[in-house]
Formats: structure tokens, C-alpha cells, sequence
């Protein structure tokens, strides 16, 4: 299913002896050319989704991880390869979304640290810093699982340094590692049932795997073709009605990502609250945290000259971004559509509580808001939002503590690595996988209380006390859990459980329904876009014929792949 | 020594019969339909017309019991030269208590020799109920009218209104619950869990999901609470859904092995603030 490439491109003439050494300029090019051969990949690692529903993305995640890390790059000049992978791995912890985005960043953060300092990576370095990045990998989920991504990159890493000698060279190195990465992806379903039964490999270890194989194609002189990193988006200023005679009342929303340098600071000691003292007395909407040696801020100021020039004395700016509240302003008043909104000014008054979520549909939104979220963030089993946009709909907030709800498992990686990051608020990210566990959950809280762990507490006991289930398409034939299922059927899903596929949609529904209802008395229907009133009506009435005692609610929530998804209490 | 009689008013949700089995002589408060002159009281329109007639939209308006009508039932005690003791419909939720006072105070002064005694039940419908039955109890053993008096006050702060309502608009419309206490989200399915506390004022605690559970919630607060949770005296009233009163009563049974005694109607004159749909809960607890 899988080929790794044995493409004979190599240029005449490149350095036979397939290089000693790696470095930072060529780590560069490899890594884009990863990216490009998993964006070419994408839509093929989407679909090797367990269940036979649209909902995959695991390519489309690793993808805008790793493009993330490519971004950082863009300005970077070093042939230091500790440099380059440091650089490289921190953009992608920062873009990180979906499990697999987070796990994939994480690898390349442990790789980092593992070329502890080096400058150019002969295999054995090399070597030695991958298994650190797959320590890391490991390190970073709860209980790791094989038959994954992770399984991939440990067989793979351990694989090629087992064959260094000393004739090997970095291409040879790249070369087992890509050739033993393919092989122990199509030995996935072996380690893990549920690829079996679905007759698929596991997306990650083979978004993983055309990442390392674009590496290895690099190195092998290939260009690799219909990958171009999407056109930067277009400049906000087209028609504005910032003219000759404006008046600049708004400033400048300023962002940018300061790289600490030993020789202008100790970036280790670097005091980011003196930084938003400073920031503080020349502007507002003042957000500055630090990772590692670098600190990413935020501030709405008349004077972006001033940060500028005070930004340098700590270091260089990897990125730089000043953009016009004004033109912003101007232009919405005119109707323009806004690219970027500007950071509202933060409320005066800290609030005791707060609530972000993540949601993917207006009706979802809507339902957020009425129950009191401050913050929406959009995405889901569509877009997984990366650690950054839940860093900056935080940084948004001013509150003590900040309760994270997001909408899919897939989403809770990246709310948690952000929640880690973030240190302005104290973050509790709930492990609300869908719409429903969210519903559930925020519509019992009870903010009078004072204490945050209780609050916490509560509504992890409403969501533990619920079932969900899913009415979705299907995308694919299959045998699942002894149910069988065909292409085109609906089917539905009890948590991670097929129970029921059938021709006949309301029949899906009605039998998860009744199922879900066993033993309870309240079922909770989020209708999705794909949602069918008259459906609806004959549900409520089979359900209130069978089970008089219980009470059906629909809610209009908007989503997109579930026509339906129910929640049972 | 002088005879004395127990007197209450309609808010105890205690029906004709059973006010006139006790030997109760009680004062009405009235309702009528917003658009509407008719004047009615509890018993003049059965539950299930009247909570139908609120389902389809009707506004019902209620009236306190006024001075004037207690001064006329009081007086022809007086005249029958017996003492009265008034235990009074909550005065966190009507004025009836200051009418019974105002006529107390004329009667008294009209008949020297009269002694009116008024307690402040800070209680309502099968509450109040409860509270008037254990007082009559009292006066059964042959205790004096002081000493129900004092008995009678002794048992307000363990009187436990638990209750739950089918949609807090009614409450809301009704100004019987406070605006913050009213506030509570806008989610579907969301059951309050509310009771009345010391002074006698209708709180919300707690928000449940579904109506099973805001049940299955009230059971739970007599576990909690009841002084003697495997021989307590259990009231229920209900706004016309019998069926959830009578779940309650068995969750409570299979439990502590405990009948509840009266399964009674939220008559209109609470009803009008409650809604139908309204499912509470009397005991004796440790506290409210």
C-alpha cells in the first residue's frame, strides 16, 4: 500500500559517499521536502480512519504541524544543525493540533534536545538524538499505544541505528529509516485490532512516514513535486479607507516572536513580567509569554517603534507582525471582511471564571455563548486547532482560571500542551469529547462556587455519568464488532462502538436511541447540518410510544459530519 | 379553662375534607384568570382544569387572605367564647399573616377575654400541611394553647420544603423567587432543585439534568436530612403530574421502607406561582 521510495534520481556527481555529515541548510530543504510529500499525501493518510466516517484529518494535522515548524524556518540562516531542529521543532510545538500533530512535534522536540549542541550530525549523533525524540514521543502520551505513530518512529529509529557502522553514511541512515518506517507501518494492524478489523494502518505512522521519506527523497536529489506551501495569505490592506487624511487613533496591533540571545541576555533568567511592565506603559492588550529562549508578545501600541527598539536589546525577531487597527477599524465600518480580528482590549476586571470552547458550527456557538463562554474557537473533527490558537484565545481572557472544552478527542493534545504552556491563568482542559459532553457538562457547572476544583470536579462527574453516541454516513464497507456494514449505510456508534448500520437512516437512529436509553430516562439530540426535521418529528414519536417515561430534547448545534449525535443521561 | 381551636388558611394545600375531618376552620385565599372577574378558591375549580387552563397560556392572579375576612372567622370563635391559634401561610410569600394579625388585634380588643395566638408557619402547601398536623397531634395529647403555641415554633426551622418546578417562568412571572436566584442558564433539560429556607423564601440550590433526576434529587435530600428517615411523616404535593409523586413516594419507600401519608394536590392559590409540573417534598429534617 505503502511504497518507500527506491527512486534512482540520485544526482551524478553529489558526493558519493553519501555524506558524512548533516547540517542545518540541508535540514532545512529535508524538512520541507517532507512537508511537501505529506501535503501530496494528505487526503490518502484522512481516510485511514478507523471508523468508516468523514472525520479524518490525522494528515491534515501533521501537515499544518510541520508546515508550522517550516514557517519558523523561513528566516533562519544557520548551517547548525542544532540550530535549524531547534528552530524546526519549537514552530511545530507551537502549530501542534490533533493527537498526532502534538505527538509528531513532541518527537521533533525530543530529537532537538538529543543533538545536544552539535553543529553537524554524523549518523551516530543522528542516531542518538532520534531515540531521544522518540523518548520524548512516548513521554508525551498517558499510556502509550503500538500499533502507532509511536511504534513507527521507535522500530524505525532503532532499526537504522542498529545498522550503523562505519561505512554508513547520512543518506544510507535516512534510507533504513524510511525503508523500516513503511515496514513497521504495515505492521500496525498486527499491534493494534481495531486498524485490523478496519483493514487500515495507522495514520499517524504513516503521516510520520511521508514525512521521513520526503527527508530521504531529499537527500536522494529528488524534487518533490505539487507540494508548494500554500501562498502566504493576502495583505488585510487592499481597500482601505486609511487615507492622506486619517487620523491613527487605533495603533498597531504588534506581534512577534523575539529569539533571546546569549550575547545580549541570559535568555534562562529573561524577566517576561518586567517585558509586560514595559509593554504595559506604551500600549494595552498586553500578552508576552516565553518558551525555551523564546518569548512571543502581543501589544496594541501607537509606538511599535518602541518595541522594536526594546526587543532588540534582549535578542532578534524571529517574526515581526504590524498591522493597523485603524485600516482594521476603517475597514469594518465599511463592511469589509476582517482577515484577522484585532485583539479586543482586555476587561478591566479579572473574572474569577472563565470558558473557552471549541466548537465547528454556528449552532454550536450560539449554544456556547447562551451558557456563558467567553472565548469560541473554531474547529474540530475537521480542523484541530493548533496550541497556538488556544494559547492566543487565552491570552484573549482575563480571568483566574480557564476551563477548556473541546469537541473531539483529537482536539485534547493540543488544549492540554497550551494549557502547559500558558501561565497567566490557571487551566483546567476538560476531556469533553463532543458537543454533547460539553453541553452536559458547562450547563451544570455552578460558577457562585469559589473553589475551581469543585466546579472542576462537578463536571467531571456530569460528563462520567453520560453516554454519546453518533449517527454518521459511512464511507467504506466494513465488519465492525460484528455489525455489517455497507458503503453508503448510516451507522451508529455507541462512545467508540458500532451497534447498528442500516439502509434506512431514522432506523439507525431510532435503534441507537433506544439502545443509548437502556436504564436511562433523558436523551439529548444535537441536530447537525445534516439534520432532517421530518426525521426528527417521527423519532420523537417512536421514542415517546416505547419510552413515555423519558424526556428527548433536540438542540439545532449545527455540526458537520453527525447528522445527529445523542447524548443519554 | 377555655376550649381552643387550631385555624389555617388555604395555602396548606390541605383539602376541605381533610380541613373539615381535622376540624379545622380555615380563611381562602382566591385566584382568578387574568381578564377575568370571577374570584375562585382552592376547591371552587379541580387541580387538572386549572393547571390545563395555565398549560394553554392563562395568567392566574392570586389574592392574599385580607383583614376582613379573618375577622369574620375569628370572631365567631370568639363568640363561641373558644381561643384561637392561627399558624399562618409563610410571610416570606403573602401578606396573609399581617391580615390575620390586623384582625387578631380587632377581634381581641372587641372581646377582652378572646386570646388569639399567630405563628408564622414560614412554610406553604403540604409544608404548611405538615406543620398544622403535627400541631394538632400536639393538642390531641391535651398540651394547652401556648404550649402548641410554642411547639408549633419550635418545629419551623426543621420543616424541609424540597421541591422541584417544570419551568422557573412561573416563579419568575410571579416575583416569588429572586432575580438571581431566577437566573439559571438556558440549557434544555436543566431542573432546578430549590427549597424554601429560614426565612421562609424559595432558593434555588441546585441544577440537575432532567426531570428523572431533579426526582431522584429530592428523594436524596430526605436521605440527607430527615430526622428519622426510616419513620418520618412524608407529605407530597404535586401541580398535576401525580405519576412523578407517586415515583417519589416509591424511590423514598424502597429506600427507608416509609409511606408518605398525603399525596395532595399544589392547589391553584400556590399553583399560580409554581407552574404545573411542580413536584415537592415535606418532611421533619435537622434542618431546612
Amino acid at each position: 500500500m505503502f511504497k518507500s521510495d527506491k527512486s534512482k534520481k540520485k544526482k551524478k556527481g553529489e558526493d558519493a559517499k553519501g555524506l558524512k555529515y548533516l547540517g542545518g541548510m540541508l535540514l532545512s530543504k529535508m524538512a520541507a521536502g517532507g512537508a511537501a510529500l505529506l501535503r501530496r499525501n494528505a487526503e490518502k493518510v484522512n481516510n485511514l480512519n478507523v471508523f468508516p466516517v468523514p472525520d479524518g484529518d490525522t494528515g491534515d494535522n501533521m501537515r499544518m504541524t510541520i508546515e508550522s515548524g517550516i514557517a519558523a524556518l523561513e528566516t533562519l540562516e544557520t548551517d547548525d544543525i542544532a540550530e535549524v531542529m531547534k528552530v524546526l521543532s519549537h514552530g511545530m510545538l507551537l502549530g501542534a493540533r490533533g493527537n498526532s500533530g502534538v505527538i509528531l512535534s513532541q518527537f521533533f522536540a525530543g530529537t532537538y534536545k538529543g543533538l545536544d549542541g552539535v553543529e553537524k550530525a554524523d549518523p551516530q549523533a543522528l542516531g542518538k538524538a532520534l531515540e531521544k525524540g522518540v523518548e520524548q514521543a512516548y513521554g508525551s502520551v498517558m499510556t502509550p499505544t503500538e500499533g502507532t505513530i509511536l511504534t513507527v518512529a521507535r522500530e524505525a529509529v532503532e532499526y537504522a541505528n542498529s545498522r550503523i557502522n562505519e561505512a554508513s553514511t547520512i543518506r544510507s541512515y535516512f534510507a533504513d529509516l524510511a525503508r523500516e518506517m513503511h515496514d513497521s507501518l504495515e505492521r500496525t494492524p498486527e499491534l493494534l485490532s481495531t486498524l485490523k478489523e478496519a483493514g487500515v494502518v495507522d495514520s499517524g505512522g504513516a503521516g510520520l512516514f511521508y514525512i521521513i521519506d520526503g527527508f530521504n527523497r531529499v537527500l536522494n536529489g529528488e524534487e518533490i513535486e505539487g507540494g508548494d506551501a500554500p501562498a502566504p495569505k493576502a495583505s488585510t490592506v487592499l481597500n482601505t479607507s486609511f487615507n492622506a487624511d486619517s487620523e491613527m487613533t487605533y495603533g498597531y496591533c504588534t506581534e512577534a516572536l523575539l529569539q533571546l540571545q546569549n550575547k545580549k541576555c541570559d535568555p534562562e533568567k529573561f524577566d517576561v513580567d518586567a517585558l509586560k511592565v514595559f509593554l504595559s506603559a506604551i500600549g494595552d492588550s498586553v500578552v508576552a509569554f516565553k518558551t525555551e529562549s523564546i518569548v512571543k508578545l502581543h501589544v496594541h501600541t501607537l509606538t511599535p517603534e518602541k518595541v522594536l527598539e526594546h526587543c532588540r536589546k534582549y535578542g532578534e525577531f524571529l517574526t515581526v507582525k504590524i498591522e493597523n487597527m485603524s485600516v482594521q477599524h476603517t475597514d469594518l465600518e465599511n463592511g469589509e471582511k476582517q482577515a484577522e480580528p484585532a485583539t479586543p482590549p482586555k476587561p478591566k476586571e479579572k473574572k474569577k471564571y472563565a470558558v473557552v470552547a471549541v466548537c465547528n458550527g454556528e449552532g454550536v456557538e450560539d449554544l456556547y455563548r447562551e451558557l456563558g463562554a467567553d472565548e469560541i474557537i473554531y474547529g474540530g473533527q475537521t480542523h484541530n486547532p493548533s496550541t497556538n490558537e488556544f494559547l492566543d484565545a487565552f491570552s484573549r481572557i482575563y480571568a483566574e482560571h480557564i476551563f477548556v472544552f473541546p469537541n473531539n478527542g483529537n482536539v485534547l493534545m493540543a488544549a492540554q500542551q497550551a494549557a502547559d504552556i500558558y501561565k497567566d491563568a490557571a487551566v483546567h482542559v476538560l476531556a469533553s469529547k463532543n458537543i454533547g459532553m460539553g453541553y452536559v457538562a458547562l450547563s451544570t457547572a455552578d460558577f457562585s462556587c469559589e473553589d475551581a476544583a469543585m466546579i472542576e470536579q462537578g463536571m467531571k462527574e456530569a460528563m462520567q455519568s453520560i453516554i454519546s453516541g453518533y449517527v454518521s454516513p459511512s464511507i467504506r464497507d466494513a465488519d465492525l464488532n460484528g455489525v455489517h456494514i455497507k458503503n453508503g449505510d448510516t451507522i451508529g456508534i455507541i462512545e467508540k462502538e458500532v451497534v447498528v448500520s442500516s439502509q434506512n437512516r431514522l432506523e439507525a437512529a431510532h435503534v441507537l436511541a433506544s439502545l443509548m436509553l437502556e436504564g436511562r430516562y433523558m436523551l439529548t439530540v444535537f441536530c447537525g447540518k445534516e439534520a432532517d426535521e421530518m426525521e426528527q418529528m417521527a423519532l420523537t414519536e417512536i421514542l415517546a410510544e416505547a419510552r413515555p417515561d423519558a424526556e428527548i430534547y433536540f438542540i439545532p448545534a449545527g455540526q458537520d459530519i453527525y447528522p445527529y449525535i445523542f447524548v443519554a443521561e | 379553662m377555655r376550649e381552643f381551636v387550631i385555624y389555617a388558611d388555604s395555602a396548606c394545600d390541605m383539602s376541605p375534607e381533610i380541613l373539615a375531618k381535622w376540624g379545622v376552620p380555615y380563611s381562602s385565599l382566591t385566584f382568578r384568570f387574568d381578564g377575568e372577574d370571577k374570584e375562585y378558591a382552592n376547591g371552587d375549580m379541580v387541580s387538572t382544569e386549572f393547571y390545563d387552563r395555565m398549560r394553554k397560556g392563562g395568567v392566574a392572579k392570586t389574592a392574599a387572605v385580607n383583614s376582613e375576612m379573618f375577622r369574620e372567622g375569628f370572631e365567631k370563635l370568639a363568640l363561641e367564647n373558644k381561643d384561637i391559634l392561627y399558624l399562618g401561610f409563610s410571610s416570606g410569600l403573602s401578606t396573609t399573616v399581617n391580615s390575620a394579625r390586623i384582625a387578631a388585634k380587632e377581634v381581641c380588643e372587641a372581646h377582652p377575654e378572646c386570646k388569639i395566638l399567630i405563628v408564622d408557619t414560614l412554610s406553604a402547601s403540604a409544608g404548611y400541611g405538615l406543620m398544622l398536623r403535627a400541631v394538632l397531634d400536639k393538642k390531641e395529647e391535651g398540651a394547652s394553647l401556648e404550649e402548641c403555641a410554642d411547639y408549633a415554633e419550635s418545629l419551623v426551622l426543621g420543616n424541609c420544603h424540597w421541591f422541584t418546578v417544570d419551568d422557573l417562568v412561573y416563579l419568575k412571572r410571579g416575583g416569588r423567587i429572586s432575580p438571581t436566584a431566577a437566573f439559571f442558564g438556558n440549557a434544555m433539560g436543566i431542573k432546578p432543585v430549590m427549597h424554601m429556607d429560614n426565612e421562609g423564601h424559595l432558593v434555588n440550590v441546585n441544577k440537575v439534568r432532567g426531570r428523572r433526576t431533579a426526582v431522584a434529587a429530592l428523594a436524596d435530600k430526605y436521605t440527607e436530612l430527615a430526622v428519622t428517615p426510616d419513620k418520618g411523616r412524608i407529605f407530597i404535593s404535586h401541580g398535576d403530574c401525580e405519576a412523578d409523586a407517586k415515583l417519589l413516594a416509591k424511590m423514598i419507600e424502597d429506600k427507608h421502607g416509609v409511606k408518605t401519608e398525603i399525596i395532595t394536590d399544589v392547589g391553584p392559590v400556590i399553583g399560580a406561582h409554581s407552574g404545573p409540573g411542580t413536584l415537592a417534598l415535606f418532611f421533619v429534617g435537622r434542618e431546612r
